[in-house]
């Protein structure tokens, strides 16, 4: 018993330590890249000799060429993922309550054209969505990219939030409209405080998407001014000799909000993307 | 404070018709429970008085006005779940409050309000806990909150006592027994458990597959159930029914002869013998019987007799015999029914003779 108890942990730590390491070699490597000076970036030590916080400084103070628009770029990428999760959030709020609660006719048809769209590969799309952006005059406008990511992360919100709202009592539905709640209390009053996990869990996956998106914004957005800062960390690799440990430097900052926002809501990430969250 | 008329009510899921032509009126301040298996259709008519499951065909009418089209919300009553269904984020004051919140109330009107059915229903020191924090018993008695604070018309109650223990169910009986008897609303009560209907009911509509088979105050249907369903369904433990041929002022049944009083069916005719366990009496003559089971539980002693020759498809019978008894297993008895009690049905249609 014990020895079998003993073999099945080893195993575990067997799986685990590879991928911890795959994992966090190359966030060790961005962090020694960040603190070490141009000279020793490439020295291939584990620890730089003498380490320098100087690279947060040049990207603070937009002391480099790629670097004009740092502040501006963070901005466009803190706006747009924002605005991607709040209009997601909003829309697959409304579709889950309509599709769930309410039982509205074709509820089942838009569940499976979401499960549908969700198959698609976003590069598969994106030359349409760069026409339709187009055709709308919204190419270079920061809402071309939220409307895009909108569009991807839609379908798997409505269908996380469904999953959790069959799983709210039908009997609060029932209570609340003898209780004499039109439709929109009931939504206002019973079901969004009940969907909060799941709520958080879909608001923080759609804010993560479009944080961490490169294609899209790369397509629909050229100029400096608007484009995410993801975009901006692309143009570090256009010259032959690119200034590593400032590029790292930016990467780690750019990777420090997601991480923030994941730890700050894990509960909800875990507990709300698996299930309904809620006791009834 | 209203009655309810139910006038031809039907329903169908899909192919399966559930109620068949359900007529019941019921009156002003009366505690009317429906009763019967699970399947049987009583929630489906409560839902359907609720509001919360489409009328098929029929009328329903609260206080004389058909609410075939009415929201739930406009019919003025209100409804005591299961599951309890209290909103998990709200305090007991807010769930009670809930429905005149949503009104729009005053505070101070709502606050008076859940005030007083608190006080009704001894919550006074939970008001500001969560539901999650609250016994099964407390839970259900703010859901009883919820309805008592909108003072409704007519309170329907959907099993509410199945999901508590056994000896917090009987208390609960008596506590909504007595709010009723306070509140004097009209109440209708679906439950599956008859021993719930016959202690709290004024009337009691027993039914069975999507029809009343009997209508009636309690101890009526107790005394002269209409049909063998009704019989077998009432009382606790259940009547014992057997099959024999009807003689003159007798009942040929499990090779005895079993007693009956007045002329009732036809010489010859198939009927079924039924007689309630506190109906037989052991006596020093009568039809013999092997004692089985004692059961003794202190003001009443439960005997299981068997009557006939077993390999004939001899039958086992109940009989409860008031205080104790000195009979022991493997005891021979004799039984005399008494005659006054004794029940006959017809054996094909189960129609109280």
């Amino acid at each position: 018993m014990t020895n079998r108890k003993l073999l099945s942990e080893a195993k575990l730590w067997l799986v685990a330590i590879p991928v911890l390491l795959w994992t966090l070699i190359p966030i060790y490597h961005i962090f020694l890249f960040s603190i070490s000076t141009k000279d020793s970036a490439f020295s291939g030590r584990l620890w730089p000799d003498h380490p320098t916080l100087r690279n947060f400084g040049t990207v603070f103070r937009q002391e480099h060429f790629y670097l004009h628009h740092f502040w501006s770029q963070i901005w466009n990428s803190l706006w747009i993922a924002v605005a991607t999760g709040a209009i997601t959030l909003a829309i697959a709020t409304g579709a889950a309550f309509a599709i769930s609660r309410l039982k509205v006719k074709g509820g089942r048809t838009v569940m499976n054209a979401a499960l549908f769209t969700y198959f698609i590969p976003a590069a598969f799309l994106a030359v349409p969505m760069y026409k339709a952006m187009g055709t709308y005059g919204l190419l270079n406008n920061r809402w071309s990219l939220v409307l895009a990511m909108v569009t991807l992360a839609s379908p798997y919100a409505i269908w996380v939030l469904k999953q959790a709202s069959d799983k709210l009592p039908w009997e609060l539905d029932e209570a609340a409209r003898i209780d004499g709640a039109t439709p929109m209390q009931l939504f206002r009053l019973v079901y969004l405080p009940l969907m909060v996990p799941s709520l958080v869990a879909i608001f923080t996956y759609a804010l993560l998407l479009a944080w961490n998106e490169y294609l899209y914004a790369f397509l629909l957005l050229s100029h400096e001014n608007t484009i995410p800062l993801a975009v901006g960390l692309g143009h570090f690799l256009a010259s032959d000799d690119s200034p590593w440990e400032i590029l790292m430097a930016t990467a780690l900052i750019y990777g420090l909000p997601p991480a923030a926002i994941y730890y700050a809501f894990r509960g909800y990430m875990v507990g709300g993307l698996t299930s309904g969250a809620v006791k009834s | 404070m209203a009655s309810v008329s139910f006038s031809r009510i039907e329903k169908s899921f899909g192919a399966t018709k559930v109620l068949h032509g359900i007529s019941l009126h019921i009156a002003d301040g009366e505690f009317m429970v429906l009763v019967g298996p699970s399947g049987c259709g009583k929630s489906t008519l409560l839902r359907m008085l609720a509001g919360l499951e489409d009328i098929g065909a029929g009328e329903i009418a609260i206080d004389g006005r058909v609410v075939n089209e009415v929201d739930s919300k406009d019919r003025d009553i209100a409804m005591v779940f299961q599951s309890y269904a209290l909103y998990p984020h709200l305090t007991v004051a807010d769930n009670m409050g809930f429905s005149l919140r949503l009104r729009s109330e005053r505070k101070e009107l709502i606050q008076s309000r859940v005030a007083d059915a608190a006080k009704i229903l001894n919550l006074g020191s939970y008001l500001h806990r969560y539901p999650r924090e609250l016994s099964g018993g407390q839970r259900q008695r703010v859901a009883m909150g919820r309805a008592i604070v909108r003072d409704p018309k007519v309170f329907l109650f959907d099993e509410p006592l199945s999901n508590l223990d056994a000896k917090l169910r009987v208390a609960m009986r008596a506590e909504i027994k007595a709010l009723h008897q306070r509140l004097k609303t009209t109440t209708v009560y679906v439950t599956h458990d008859q021993v719930e209907a016959m202690t709290m009911a004024d009337r009691i509509a027993v039914m069975n597959e999507g029809r009343i088979e009997q209508l009636g105050e309690p101890l009526e249907l107790y005394d002269r159930p209409a049909n063998l369903f009704v019989a077998q369904f009432i009382g606790s433990p259940a009547m014992n029914v057997f099959e024999g041929l009807y003689r003159n002022d007798f009942v040929e049944a499990l090779g005895a002869r079993w007693p009956v009083s007045g002329l009732r069916a036809a010489e010859g005719q198939r009927v079924k013998y039924g007689i309630r366990p506190e109906h037989v009496d052991l006596a020093a003559a009568g039809i013999a019987a092997e004692v089985v089971v004692v059961e003794p539980m202190g003001a009443e002693t439960e005997l299981l007799v068997k009557v006939g020759n077993p390999a004939a498809g001899g039958q086992t019978l109940t009989l409860v015999a008031h205080g104790r008894s000195s009979i022991g297993p493997g005891e021979r008895a004799f039984l005399a029914p008494r005659l006054e009690h004794v029940h006959l049905f017809d054996a094909a249609t189960g129609a109280r003779l």
